[in-house]
Protein backbone atom coordinates (compact mmCIF):
# COMPACT_ATOMS: atom_id res chain seq x y z
CA UNK A 1 0.00 0.00 0.00
CA UNK A 2 1.26 3.38 -0.95
CA UNK A 3 2.50 5.76 2.01
CA UNK A 4 -0.87 7.96 1.73
CA UNK A 5 0.09 10.61 4.63
CA UNK A 6 3.82 11.01 2.82
CA UNK A 7 1.95 11.78 -0.87
CA UNK A 8 -0.34 13.64 0.97
CA UNK A 9 2.57 16.04 2.43
CA UNK A 10 4.54 16.31 -0.42
CA UNK A 11 1.39 17.04 -2.81
CA UNK A 12 0.72 19.40 -0.52
CA UNK A 13 3.75 20.80 -0.12
CA UNK A 14 3.85 21.38 -3.78
CA UNK A 15 0.82 23.10 -4.20
CA UNK A 16 1.82 25.65 -1.27
CA UNK A 17 4.84 26.51 -3.23
CA UNK A 18 6.86 27.83 -0.33
CA UNK A 19 6.05 24.72 2.85
CA UNK A 20 8.71 22.13 3.34
CA UNK A 21 6.99 19.06 3.12
CA UNK A 22 7.98 18.30 6.72
CA UNK A 23 6.52 21.31 7.70
CA UNK A 24 3.15 20.46 6.43
CA UNK A 25 0.65 19.94 9.50
CA UNK A 26 -1.94 17.58 8.38
CA UNK A 27 -4.08 18.38 10.77
CA UNK A 28 -4.29 22.01 9.76
CA UNK A 29 -7.32 23.11 7.95
CA UNK A 30 -6.02 23.52 4.05
CA UNK A 31 -8.24 26.42 3.20
CA UNK A 32 -7.99 28.73 6.57
CA UNK A 33 -4.81 27.97 7.42
CA UNK A 34 -3.03 26.90 4.14
CA UNK A 35 -4.78 29.70 1.79
CA UNK A 36 -5.44 26.80 -0.49
CA UNK A 37 -8.35 27.83 -3.20
CA UNK A 38 -10.67 25.40 -3.64
CA UNK A 39 -9.66 24.90 -7.67
CA UNK A 40 -6.37 24.03 -6.34
CA UNK A 41 -8.15 21.49 -3.55
CA UNK A 42 -8.83 19.84 -6.47
CA UNK A 43 -5.66 19.83 -8.53
CA UNK A 44 -3.88 18.75 -5.07
CA UNK A 45 -6.65 15.90 -4.90
CA UNK A 46 -6.14 14.71 -8.62
CA UNK A 47 -2.44 14.43 -8.13
CA UNK A 48 -2.64 12.96 -4.70
CA UNK A 49 -4.79 10.09 -6.51
CA UNK A 50 -2.54 9.94 -9.54
CA UNK A 51 0.23 9.04 -7.53
CA UNK A 52 -1.53 6.42 -4.71
CA UNK A 53 -3.50 4.73 -7.51
CA UNK A 54 -6.97 5.48 -5.74
CA UNK A 55 -9.30 7.05 -8.23
CA UNK A 56 -10.12 10.33 -8.16
CA UNK A 57 -14.02 8.73 -9.20
CA UNK A 58 -14.31 6.69 -6.13
CA UNK A 59 -15.37 10.14 -4.63
CA UNK A 60 -18.52 12.35 -4.65
CA UNK A 61 -18.21 16.51 -4.76
CA UNK A 62 -19.77 16.54 -1.31
CA UNK A 63 -17.07 13.92 -0.10
CA UNK A 64 -14.52 16.43 -1.46
CA UNK A 65 -16.80 19.28 0.31
CA UNK A 66 -15.85 17.66 3.49
CA UNK A 67 -12.13 17.05 3.42
CA UNK A 68 -10.98 20.44 5.16
CA UNK A 69 -7.34 18.88 6.67
CA UNK A 70 -4.88 16.78 5.26
CA UNK A 71 -5.34 14.03 7.36
CA UNK A 72 -9.04 13.82 6.42
CA UNK A 73 -7.66 12.92 2.85
CA UNK A 74 -5.52 10.49 4.56
CA UNK A 75 -8.31 8.85 6.05
CA UNK A 76 -10.59 9.54 2.76
CA UNK A 77 -8.06 7.93 0.65
CA UNK A 78 -7.57 5.30 3.23
CA UNK A 79 -10.51 3.71 3.23
CA UNK A 80 -10.69 3.35 -0.50
CA UNK A 81 -7.32 1.40 -0.39
CA UNK A 82 -8.33 -0.71 2.21
CA UNK A 83 -11.69 -1.54 0.45
CA UNK B 1 -33.02 31.72 -38.01
CA UNK B 2 -34.98 34.58 -36.39
CA UNK B 3 -35.11 33.76 -32.90
CA UNK B 4 -32.52 31.36 -30.91
CA UNK B 5 -35.93 31.03 -27.88
CA UNK B 6 -38.06 30.21 -30.72
CA UNK B 7 -36.28 27.57 -32.59
CA UNK B 8 -35.04 26.22 -29.65
CA UNK B 9 -38.71 25.75 -28.36
CA UNK B 10 -39.88 24.91 -31.55
CA UNK B 11 -37.61 22.84 -32.95
CA UNK B 12 -35.99 19.26 -32.43
CA UNK B 13 -31.62 19.34 -32.62
CA UNK B 14 -30.65 17.32 -35.61
CA UNK B 15 -29.16 14.09 -34.29
CA UNK B 16 -25.57 13.47 -34.12
CA UNK B 17 -23.93 15.76 -31.29
CA UNK B 18 -24.00 15.06 -28.00
CA UNK B 19 -24.08 16.71 -24.39
CA UNK B 20 -21.95 14.88 -21.44
CA UNK B 21 -22.66 15.78 -17.62
CA UNK B 22 -18.48 15.14 -15.95
CA UNK B 23 -19.08 14.29 -12.67
CA UNK B 24 -16.10 13.11 -10.13
CA UNK B 25 -17.44 9.42 -10.06
CA UNK B 26 -17.62 9.36 -14.00
CA UNK B 27 -19.20 10.90 -17.09
CA UNK B 28 -22.84 10.53 -18.34
CA UNK B 29 -23.56 11.29 -22.48
CA UNK B 30 -26.17 11.34 -24.48
CA UNK B 31 -27.96 12.58 -27.92
CA UNK B 32 -28.89 16.16 -28.22
CA UNK B 33 -32.12 14.16 -29.17
CA UNK B 34 -32.55 12.52 -26.11
CA UNK B 35 -31.54 15.57 -24.25
CA UNK B 36 -34.75 17.35 -26.05
CA UNK B 37 -37.25 14.40 -25.83
CA UNK B 38 -36.64 14.42 -21.98
CA UNK B 39 -36.72 17.77 -21.17
CA UNK B 40 -40.24 17.44 -22.94
CA UNK B 41 -40.87 15.14 -20.81
CA UNK B 42 -40.15 16.98 -17.82
CA UNK B 43 -42.27 20.27 -19.62
CA UNK B 44 -45.55 17.67 -19.46
CA UNK B 45 -43.89 16.97 -15.52
CA UNK B 46 -44.22 20.08 -14.43
CA UNK B 47 -47.51 20.93 -16.29
CA UNK B 48 -49.28 18.30 -14.41
CA UNK B 49 -47.80 19.44 -11.29
CA UNK B 50 -50.15 22.92 -12.37
CA UNK B 51 -46.91 24.98 -13.53
CA UNK B 52 -48.55 27.59 -16.20
CA UNK B 53 -46.81 30.25 -18.48
CA UNK B 54 -45.03 33.00 -16.32
CA UNK B 55 -44.96 30.81 -13.00
CA UNK B 56 -41.56 30.56 -11.75
CA UNK B 57 -39.61 27.73 -11.45
CA UNK B 58 -36.88 28.18 -8.71
CA UNK B 59 -33.65 25.51 -9.19
CA UNK B 60 -31.21 25.47 -6.29
CA UNK B 61 -28.43 22.60 -7.30
CA UNK B 62 -24.97 22.29 -8.53
CA UNK B 63 -24.53 21.60 -12.14
CA UNK B 64 -26.22 18.43 -13.72
CA UNK B 65 -29.08 16.86 -15.79
CA UNK B 66 -31.95 17.67 -14.18
CA UNK B 67 -31.11 21.21 -14.29
CA UNK B 68 -30.56 21.47 -17.78
CA UNK B 69 -33.74 19.70 -18.27
CA UNK B 70 -36.17 21.82 -16.15
CA UNK B 71 -34.50 24.89 -17.41
CA UNK B 72 -35.56 23.61 -21.63
CA UNK B 73 -38.62 21.85 -20.01
CA UNK B 74 -39.53 26.03 -18.70
CA UNK B 75 -38.60 27.56 -21.70
CA UNK B 76 -40.99 24.72 -23.90
CA UNK B 77 -43.46 25.76 -21.20
CA UNK B 78 -42.87 29.57 -20.96
CA UNK B 79 -42.45 29.40 -17.61
CA UNK B 80 -39.45 31.71 -15.73
CA UNK B 81 -36.47 29.70 -14.05
CA UNK B 82 -34.73 31.09 -11.39
CA UNK B 83 -31.84 29.40 -10.88
CA UNK B 84 -29.81 30.39 -7.32
CA UNK B 85 -26.13 29.66 -7.32
CA UNK B 86 -26.18 26.27 -5.10
CA UNK B 87 -23.91 27.20 -1.53
CA UNK B 88 -25.99 30.79 -1.41
CA UNK B 89 -29.07 30.28 -0.77
CA UNK B 90 -30.92 27.94 1.35
CA UNK B 91 -33.86 25.89 -0.06
CA UNK B 92 -37.06 26.60 2.23
CA UNK B 93 -40.09 28.28 2.22
CA UNK B 94 -38.85 32.11 2.89
CA UNK B 95 -37.03 31.70 -0.36
CA UNK B 96 -40.58 30.51 -2.11
CA UNK B 97 -41.93 33.47 -0.80
CA UNK B 98 -39.47 36.07 -1.47
CA UNK B 99 -39.45 35.03 -5.00
CA UNK B 100 -42.46 34.17 -5.98
CA UNK B 101 -41.85 30.72 -6.82
CA UNK B 102 -44.72 27.94 -7.66
CA UNK B 103 -41.64 25.32 -6.91
CA UNK B 104 -38.29 25.30 -6.08
CA UNK B 105 -36.46 22.17 -7.43
CA UNK B 106 -33.00 21.38 -4.91
CA UNK B 107 -30.68 18.67 -4.33
CA UNK B 108 -30.23 20.51 -0.83
CA UNK B 109 -32.46 17.62 1.04
CA UNK B 110 -33.04 17.78 4.89
CA UNK B 111 -33.26 14.59 6.76
CA UNK B 112 -36.31 16.11 8.57
CA UNK B 113 -37.80 19.49 9.00
CA UNK B 114 -37.25 22.06 6.56
CA UNK B 115 -36.40 21.36 2.90
CA UNK B 116 -37.29 18.51 0.14
CA UNK B 117 -40.02 16.38 1.45
CA UNK B 118 -41.34 18.89 4.48
CA UNK B 119 -42.85 21.35 1.95
CA UNK B 120 -44.70 20.56 -1.02
CA UNK B 121 -43.64 23.26 -3.44
CA UNK B 122 -39.83 21.98 -2.51
CA UNK B 123 -38.93 19.01 -4.56
CA UNK B 124 -35.92 16.86 -5.21
CA UNK B 125 -34.64 17.88 -8.54
CA UNK B 126 -33.39 13.78 -8.43
CA UNK B 127 -36.85 13.02 -9.31
CA UNK B 128 -36.97 14.72 -12.79
CA UNK B 129 -34.58 12.17 -14.11
CA UNK B 130 -36.99 9.33 -14.04
CA UNK B 131 -40.28 11.04 -15.15
CA UNK B 132 -41.73 8.69 -17.37
CA UNK B 133 -42.16 9.69 -20.74
CA UNK B 134 -45.30 10.47 -22.30
CA UNK B 135 -46.60 11.70 -25.39
CA UNK B 136 -49.60 14.46 -24.99
CA UNK B 137 -48.38 17.53 -26.80
CA UNK B 138 -47.26 20.42 -25.40
CA UNK B 139 -48.38 23.09 -27.84
CA UNK B 140 -46.73 25.77 -29.18
CA UNK B 141 -44.81 28.15 -27.28
CA UNK B 142 -43.98 31.67 -29.17
CA UNK B 143 -41.76 34.18 -27.10
CA UNK B 144 -41.83 38.08 -27.96
CA UNK B 145 -38.11 39.75 -27.91
CA UNK B 146 -39.10 41.74 -24.59
CA UNK B 147 -40.59 38.06 -23.03
CA UNK B 148 -38.66 36.99 -20.03
CA UNK B 149 -37.33 33.37 -19.88
CA UNK B 150 -35.51 33.34 -16.73
CA UNK B 151 -34.58 35.67 -13.88
CA UNK B 152 -30.30 36.45 -12.97
CA UNK B 153 -29.03 36.60 -9.56
CA UNK B 154 -26.23 39.34 -9.53
CA UNK B 155 -23.78 38.43 -7.06
CA UNK B 156 -22.77 41.96 -7.28
CA UNK B 157 -20.13 43.52 -4.68
CA UNK B 158 -22.74 44.80 -1.97
CA UNK B 159 -25.33 43.79 0.00
CA UNK B 160 -28.14 40.96 -1.23
CA UNK B 161 -28.41 39.52 -4.75
CA UNK B 162 -30.44 41.82 -7.22
CA UNK B 163 -33.04 40.40 -9.56
CA UNK B 164 -32.93 40.75 -13.48
CA UNK B 165 -35.32 39.22 -15.65
CA UNK B 166 -33.25 38.72 -19.00
CA UNK B 167 -35.09 39.09 -22.04
CA UNK B 168 -35.74 37.07 -25.13
CA UNK B 169 -34.65 39.87 -27.25
CA UNK B 170 -30.99 39.98 -25.28
CA UNK B 171 -30.20 36.48 -25.38
CA UNK B 172 -31.12 36.06 -29.33
CA UNK B 173 -28.77 39.13 -29.69
CA UNK B 174 -25.97 37.67 -27.52
CA UNK B 175 -26.10 34.43 -28.71
CA UNK B 176 -26.40 34.86 -32.47
CA UNK B 177 -23.29 37.95 -32.33
CA UNK B 178 -20.96 35.27 -30.22
CA UNK B 179 -21.77 32.77 -33.48
CA UNK B 180 -20.88 35.36 -35.56
CA UNK B 181 -17.53 35.22 -34.07
CA UNK B 182 -16.66 32.04 -33.52
CA UNK B 183 -18.24 29.38 -35.58
CA UNK B 184 -19.24 27.19 -33.54
CA UNK B 185 -20.08 23.56 -34.94
CA UNK B 186 -19.74 19.99 -35.30
CA UNK B 187 -16.83 19.01 -34.23
CA UNK B 188 -16.47 21.60 -31.34
CA UNK B 189 -17.11 20.46 -27.79
CA UNK B 190 -17.56 23.38 -25.84
CA UNK B 191 -16.56 22.61 -21.65
CA UNK B 192 -19.12 24.50 -19.26
CA UNK B 193 -17.79 24.34 -15.36
CA UNK B 194 -19.19 27.43 -14.01
CA UNK B 195 -22.68 27.59 -12.30
CA UNK B 196 -25.76 26.93 -14.33
CA UNK B 197 -27.51 29.73 -12.53
CA UNK B 198 -25.37 32.22 -14.42
CA UNK B 199 -27.67 32.16 -17.87
CA UNK B 200 -24.68 32.58 -19.87
CA UNK B 201 -22.98 29.15 -18.91
CA UNK B 202 -26.76 28.26 -20.43
CA UNK B 203 -26.20 29.89 -23.87
CA UNK B 204 -23.63 26.89 -24.89
CA UNK B 205 -26.21 24.64 -24.83
CA UNK B 206 -28.93 26.46 -26.38
CA UNK B 207 -25.83 27.27 -28.82
CA UNK B 208 -24.99 23.39 -29.02
CA UNK B 209 -29.14 22.36 -29.60
CA UNK B 210 -29.68 25.13 -32.40
CA UNK B 211 -26.17 25.03 -34.22
CA UNK B 212 -25.43 21.10 -33.55
CA UNK B 213 -22.21 20.84 -31.77
CA UNK B 214 -20.98 18.90 -28.42
CA UNK B 215 -21.38 20.81 -24.87
CA UNK B 216 -20.31 19.39 -22.02
CA UNK B 217 -21.03 20.33 -18.39
CA UNK B 218 -19.12 19.53 -15.53
CA UNK B 219 -19.42 20.40 -11.77
CA UNK B 220 -16.74 22.91 -10.56
CA UNK B 221 -15.12 20.18 -8.56
CA UNK B 222 -14.57 17.53 -11.67
CA UNK B 223 -13.46 20.49 -13.91
CA UNK B 224 -9.92 20.08 -14.45
CA UNK B 225 -9.97 15.97 -14.40
CA UNK B 226 -12.38 15.53 -16.53
CA UNK B 227 -10.97 17.94 -19.43
CA UNK B 228 -7.96 15.55 -20.02
CA UNK B 229 -10.79 12.65 -20.56
CA UNK B 230 -13.73 14.90 -22.25
CA UNK B 231 -10.63 16.51 -24.78
CA UNK B 232 -13.33 19.54 -25.34
CA UNK B 233 -12.34 22.34 -28.06
CA UNK B 234 -13.33 25.53 -25.91
CA UNK B 235 -13.47 25.94 -22.47
CA UNK B 236 -15.51 28.90 -20.70
CA UNK B 237 -13.99 30.43 -17.28
CA UNK B 238 -13.14 33.32 -15.37
CA UNK B 239 -9.52 34.80 -14.98
CA UNK B 240 -9.49 32.97 -11.41
CA UNK B 241 -9.18 29.18 -13.41
CA UNK B 242 -6.69 30.28 -15.50
CA UNK B 243 -4.68 31.45 -12.92
CA UNK B 244 -4.75 28.34 -11.12
CA UNK B 245 -4.21 26.53 -15.00
CA UNK B 246 -1.34 28.47 -15.49
CA UNK B 247 0.37 27.64 -12.25
CA UNK B 248 -0.51 24.01 -12.23
CA UNK B 249 1.15 23.97 -15.90
CA UNK B 250 4.16 25.78 -14.73
CA UNK B 251 4.33 22.84 -12.12
CA UNK B 252 4.53 20.39 -14.13
CA UNK B 253 6.68 22.09 -16.48
CA UNK B 254 9.41 21.93 -13.61
CA UNK B 255 8.72 19.22 -12.36
CA UNK B 256 8.58 16.99 -15.77
CA UNK B 257 10.93 19.55 -17.64
CA UNK B 258 8.49 19.44 -20.71
CA UNK B 259 7.31 21.85 -22.81
CA UNK B 260 4.81 24.47 -21.74
CA UNK B 261 2.82 24.01 -25.03
CA UNK B 262 2.94 19.97 -23.86
CA UNK B 263 2.43 20.60 -20.46
CA UNK B 264 -0.83 22.56 -21.33
CA UNK B 265 -2.25 19.93 -23.65
CA UNK B 266 -2.20 17.44 -20.77
CA UNK B 267 -3.93 19.56 -18.58
CA UNK B 268 -6.55 21.33 -21.50
CA UNK B 269 -7.08 18.35 -23.76
CA UNK B 270 -5.17 18.20 -26.98
CA UNK B 271 -8.02 19.62 -28.97
CA UNK B 272 -8.01 23.06 -27.54
CA UNK B 273 -8.99 25.82 -30.44
CA UNK B 274 -9.63 28.37 -28.16
CA UNK B 275 -10.24 29.64 -24.08
CA UNK B 276 -12.81 31.95 -22.81
CA UNK B 277 -12.85 34.38 -20.23
CA UNK B 278 -14.82 37.47 -18.70
CA UNK B 279 -16.48 38.22 -15.92
CA UNK B 280 -13.54 39.83 -14.60
CA UNK B 281 -10.27 41.41 -15.77
CA UNK B 282 -7.62 38.61 -16.63
CA UNK B 283 -4.05 39.78 -15.71
CA UNK B 284 -1.48 40.37 -18.52
CA UNK B 285 0.75 37.22 -17.42
CA UNK B 286 -2.32 34.92 -17.54
CA UNK B 287 -2.68 36.19 -21.09
CA UNK B 288 0.29 36.49 -22.30
CA UNK B 289 1.60 32.91 -21.37
CA UNK B 290 -1.79 31.33 -22.89
CA UNK B 291 -1.44 33.17 -25.95
CA UNK B 292 2.14 33.67 -26.22
CA UNK B 293 3.50 30.71 -24.36
CA UNK B 294 1.30 27.78 -24.69
CA UNK B 295 -0.12 28.18 -27.87
CA UNK B 296 -4.25 28.40 -26.61
CA UNK B 297 -5.58 31.42 -27.76
CA UNK B 298 -6.94 33.11 -24.37
CA UNK B 299 -9.93 35.61 -26.05
CA UNK B 300 -11.16 38.45 -22.69
CA UNK B 301 -14.31 39.92 -23.06
CA UNK B 302 -16.41 42.49 -21.20
CA UNK B 303 -20.18 42.52 -20.35
CA UNK B 304 -22.39 42.49 -17.62
CA UNK B 305 -25.35 40.84 -16.29
CA UNK B 306 -27.21 43.85 -16.89
CA UNK B 307 -25.78 44.36 -20.40
CA UNK B 308 -24.90 40.99 -21.27
CA UNK B 309 -22.00 40.43 -23.59
CA UNK B 310 -20.81 43.58 -24.91
CA UNK B 311 -17.40 42.74 -26.39
CA UNK B 312 -14.84 39.98 -27.29
CA UNK B 313 -11.81 39.24 -29.26
CA UNK B 314 -11.96 36.27 -31.45
CA UNK B 315 -9.93 34.57 -34.09
CA UNK B 316 -10.89 37.19 -36.27
CA UNK B 317 -10.07 40.31 -34.09
CA UNK B 318 -7.83 40.01 -31.44
CA UNK B 319 -5.88 42.35 -29.40
CA UNK B 320 -4.26 41.58 -26.23
CA UNK B 321 -4.93 43.73 -23.36
CA UNK B 322 -8.34 44.86 -24.80
CA UNK B 323 -11.93 43.08 -24.09
CA UNK B 324 -12.11 42.95 -28.13
CA UNK B 325 -14.18 45.10 -30.26
CA UNK B 326 -18.27 45.83 -29.48
CA UNK B 327 -20.72 43.48 -30.73
CA UNK B 328 -23.47 43.71 -32.80
CA UNK B 329 -26.61 44.99 -31.32
CA UNK B 330 -23.93 46.76 -28.52
CA UNK B 331 -22.91 50.86 -28.77
CA UNK B 332 -20.32 51.88 -26.37
CA UNK B 333 -21.08 55.11 -24.85
CA UNK B 334 -18.18 56.91 -23.27
CA UNK B 335 -19.16 60.27 -21.16
CA UNK B 336 -16.14 63.22 -20.11
CA UNK B 337 -15.36 61.50 -17.60
CA UNK B 338 -14.64 58.48 -19.59
CA UNK B 339 -17.49 56.56 -17.93
CA UNK B 340 -18.32 53.30 -20.11
CA UNK B 341 -22.08 52.93 -20.75
CA UNK B 342 -23.49 50.47 -23.40
CA UNK B 343 -26.30 50.90 -25.49
CA UNK B 344 -28.12 47.53 -26.37
CA UNK B 345 -30.97 46.76 -29.34
CA UNK B 346 -32.03 44.60 -26.98
CA UNK B 347 -31.89 45.40 -23.54
CA UNK B 348 -31.97 42.52 -20.66
CA UNK B 349 -34.20 44.70 -19.13
CA UNK B 350 -35.17 48.40 -17.81
CA UNK B 351 -35.17 47.69 -13.83
CA UNK B 352 -33.86 45.33 -11.12
CA UNK B 353 -36.10 43.35 -8.89
CA UNK B 354 -35.45 43.13 -5.47
CA UNK B 355 -33.23 46.30 -5.43
CA UNK B 356 -33.33 49.49 -3.69
CA UNK B 357 -34.47 52.40 -6.00
CA UNK B 358 -30.75 53.88 -5.66
CA UNK B 359 -29.46 50.47 -7.63
CA UNK B 360 -31.95 51.14 -10.51
CA UNK B 361 -29.99 54.48 -11.73
CA UNK B 362 -27.52 52.04 -14.08
CA UNK B 363 -30.49 51.61 -15.92
CA UNK B 364 -31.20 54.94 -18.03
CA UNK B 365 -33.87 55.64 -20.82
CA UNK B 366 -33.44 54.43 -24.13
CA UNK B 367 -31.86 50.76 -23.84
CA UNK B 368 -28.50 52.21 -21.78
CA UNK B 369 -26.75 50.94 -18.75
CA UNK B 370 -24.14 53.16 -17.40
CA UNK B 371 -21.03 50.37 -16.46
CA UNK B 372 -19.77 51.83 -14.17
CA UNK B 373 -16.36 51.33 -16.04
CA UNK B 374 -13.76 53.29 -17.05
CA UNK B 375 -12.90 52.58 -20.52
CA UNK B 376 -11.59 54.14 -24.07
CA UNK B 377 -11.99 52.64 -27.86
CA UNK B 378 -8.98 52.78 -29.63
CA UNK B 379 -9.01 53.40 -33.54
CA UNK B 380 -9.89 50.15 -34.81
CA UNK B 381 -12.76 49.86 -32.31
CA UNK B 382 -11.40 48.04 -29.84
CA UNK B 383 -12.73 48.51 -26.02
CA UNK B 384 -10.12 48.63 -23.24
CA UNK B 385 -11.46 48.73 -19.51
CA UNK B 386 -9.08 50.74 -17.39
CA UNK B 387 -11.19 50.02 -13.79
CA UNK B 388 -13.84 51.20 -12.23
CA UNK B 389 -15.27 54.75 -12.52
CA UNK B 390 -15.91 54.17 -7.88
CA UNK B 391 -12.49 52.78 -7.86
CA UNK B 392 -11.25 56.37 -8.92
CA UNK B 393 -9.91 57.97 -5.61
CA UNK B 394 -9.57 61.82 -5.61
CA UNK B 395 -6.96 62.95 -3.30
CA UNK B 396 -7.23 66.24 -0.89
CA UNK B 397 -4.77 67.35 -3.97
CA UNK B 398 -7.03 67.00 -6.34
CA UNK B 399 -5.23 64.27 -8.14
CA UNK B 400 -7.44 61.63 -9.71
CA UNK B 401 -5.94 58.30 -8.97
CA UNK B 402 -7.15 54.99 -11.06
CA UNK B 403 -6.46 52.59 -8.44
CA UNK B 404 -6.92 49.10 -10.94
CA UNK B 405 -3.49 49.46 -12.58
CA UNK B 406 -1.90 49.57 -8.97
CA UNK B 407 -3.41 46.79 -7.65
CA UNK B 408 -2.64 44.87 -11.24
CA UNK B 409 1.38 46.09 -10.24
CA UNK B 410 0.66 44.49 -6.68
CA UNK B 411 -0.73 41.15 -7.74
CA UNK B 412 2.38 40.51 -9.61
CA UNK B 413 4.23 39.55 -6.72
CA UNK B 414 4.19 35.72 -6.35
CA UNK B 415 3.54 36.00 -2.89
CA UNK B 416 0.11 38.16 -3.27
CA UNK B 417 -3.12 36.38 -5.08
CA UNK B 418 -5.43 39.52 -4.56
CA UNK B 419 -4.63 43.44 -4.19
CA UNK B 420 -7.49 46.25 -2.68
CA UNK B 421 -6.31 49.89 -2.32
CA UNK B 422 -8.01 52.21 -0.50
CA UNK B 423 -8.01 55.82 0.84
CA UNK B 424 -8.95 56.30 3.50
CA UNK B 425 -8.11 59.89 4.44
CA UNK B 426 -7.71 61.41 1.25
CA UNK B 427 -4.59 61.43 1.50
CA UNK B 428 -2.35 57.78 0.73
CA UNK B 429 -3.14 54.82 0.17
CA UNK B 430 -3.63 51.32 1.76
CA UNK B 431 -3.47 48.36 0.39
CA UNK B 432 -5.32 45.20 1.73
CA UNK B 433 -3.79 41.63 0.44
CA UNK B 434 -4.80 38.48 0.05
CA UNK B 435 -1.99 36.53 0.03
CA UNK B 436 -1.03 33.55 -1.92
CA UNK B 437 -0.23 31.07 0.81
CA UNK B 438 -0.62 31.43 4.62
CA UNK B 439 1.51 31.94 6.64
CA UNK B 440 2.09 35.23 4.33
CA UNK B 441 5.50 36.25 3.22
CA UNK B 442 5.85 39.78 4.11
CA UNK B 443 9.13 39.75 3.85
CA UNK B 444 8.61 39.19 -0.25
CA UNK B 445 5.45 41.38 0.39
CA UNK B 446 7.34 44.41 1.57
CA UNK B 447 10.24 43.89 -1.21
CA UNK B 448 7.21 44.15 -3.54
CA UNK B 449 5.78 46.99 -2.04
CA UNK B 450 9.19 49.29 -1.99
CA UNK B 451 9.82 48.05 -5.79
CA UNK B 452 5.98 48.87 -6.84
CA UNK B 453 6.44 52.47 -4.95
CA UNK B 454 9.60 52.71 -6.92
CA UNK B 455 7.85 52.56 -10.42
CA UNK B 456 4.67 54.84 -9.71
CA UNK B 457 4.09 58.16 -9.47
CA UNK B 458 4.24 60.34 -6.11
CA UNK B 459 0.31 60.18 -5.35
CA UNK B 460 0.62 56.59 -6.51
CA UNK B 461 2.42 55.52 -3.85
CA UNK B 462 0.92 52.98 -1.27
CA UNK B 463 1.96 53.91 2.01
CA UNK B 464 1.29 50.56 4.02
CA UNK B 465 0.33 46.94 3.47
CA UNK B 466 -2.31 45.47 5.41
CA UNK B 467 -2.11 41.52 4.88
CA UNK B 468 -5.19 40.08 4.81
CA UNK B 469 -5.08 36.54 7.05
CA UNK B 470 -7.17 34.53 6.24
CA UNK B 471 -7.40 35.66 2.68
CA UNK B 472 -10.34 36.62 0.76
CA UNK B 473 -12.34 33.62 -0.29
CA UNK B 474 -15.88 33.16 -1.43
CA UNK B 475 -17.09 31.25 1.62
CA UNK B 476 -15.72 34.14 3.92
CA UNK B 477 -17.69 37.00 2.00
CA UNK B 478 -14.71 38.87 0.90
CA UNK B 479 -14.59 37.44 -2.47
CA UNK B 480 -17.80 37.23 -5.21
CA UNK B 481 -18.62 34.19 -6.76
CA UNK B 482 -16.78 35.05 -10.07
CA UNK B 483 -13.98 36.13 -7.70
CA UNK B 484 -14.00 39.12 -7.51
CA UNK B 485 -12.64 40.88 -4.49
CA UNK B 486 -15.96 42.83 -2.42
CA UNK B 487 -14.44 46.07 -1.44
CA UNK B 488 -17.09 47.38 0.75
CA UNK B 489 -17.01 44.13 2.61
CA UNK B 490 -13.39 44.11 2.91
CA UNK B 491 -12.97 47.54 4.08
CA UNK B 492 -14.90 46.60 6.82
CA UNK B 493 -13.19 43.48 7.77
CA UNK B 494 -9.94 45.23 7.83
CA UNK B 495 -11.30 48.55 8.91
CA UNK B 496 -9.10 48.96 12.21
CA UNK B 497 -6.06 47.86 10.81
CA UNK B 498 -6.40 50.00 7.72
CA UNK B 499 -6.60 53.13 10.29
CA UNK B 500 -4.70 52.28 12.55
CA UNK B 501 -1.18 53.96 11.83
CA UNK B 502 0.80 51.29 13.50
CA UNK B 503 -0.41 48.16 11.90
CA UNK B 504 0.78 46.72 8.40
CA UNK B 505 3.70 46.81 6.47
CA UNK B 506 5.48 49.80 5.95
CA UNK B 507 6.92 51.67 2.62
Amino acid sequence: MPDIPTIVRERLAEVLDDVPADDVDLDRDMADDYGLTSLNKVLFLTAVCDETGVGLSHFTERDLDVMRTGNDVVDALGRVAAA
Amino acid sequence: MDSIVNHLVSTAPEPGHRITFARLDGDRSMDLTELYARSADVARHLRRQGIRPGDRVGILSPNRLEWVLLDLAALRLKAVTCGFESGKFDASAALLAKYDLAVLYTDRIAPTGAGAGADPLIRDIAELADVPATDDALGPVKYETDDHTTIKFTSGSTGEPKGLAASVGSIDSSITAVQGLFHHTDGDDLFVFLPLSLLQQRYWIYSALVYGHDVTVSTYEAAFSALKRVRPTVVMGVPGFFETAKKQIEGQVRRSGAEVPSAARLLFGDRIRYLWTGSAPASAAVLTFFNDTAGLPLFEGFGLNETCIVSKNHPGAHRQGSVGQVLPGKEILLDEDGVVSVRMDYPVNTRYEYATPEAQRIFQPGGIVRTGDLGYVDEDGFLYIRGRADDVIVLDNGKKVIVRPIEERMRTSPAIEECVLFCPTQTYLVAVVSPARQPADTDVIAAHLAAANAALAKDERIRKVIVAEPGFTIDNGLLTSQYKPRRQQIFERFRSAILDNQEGIHA
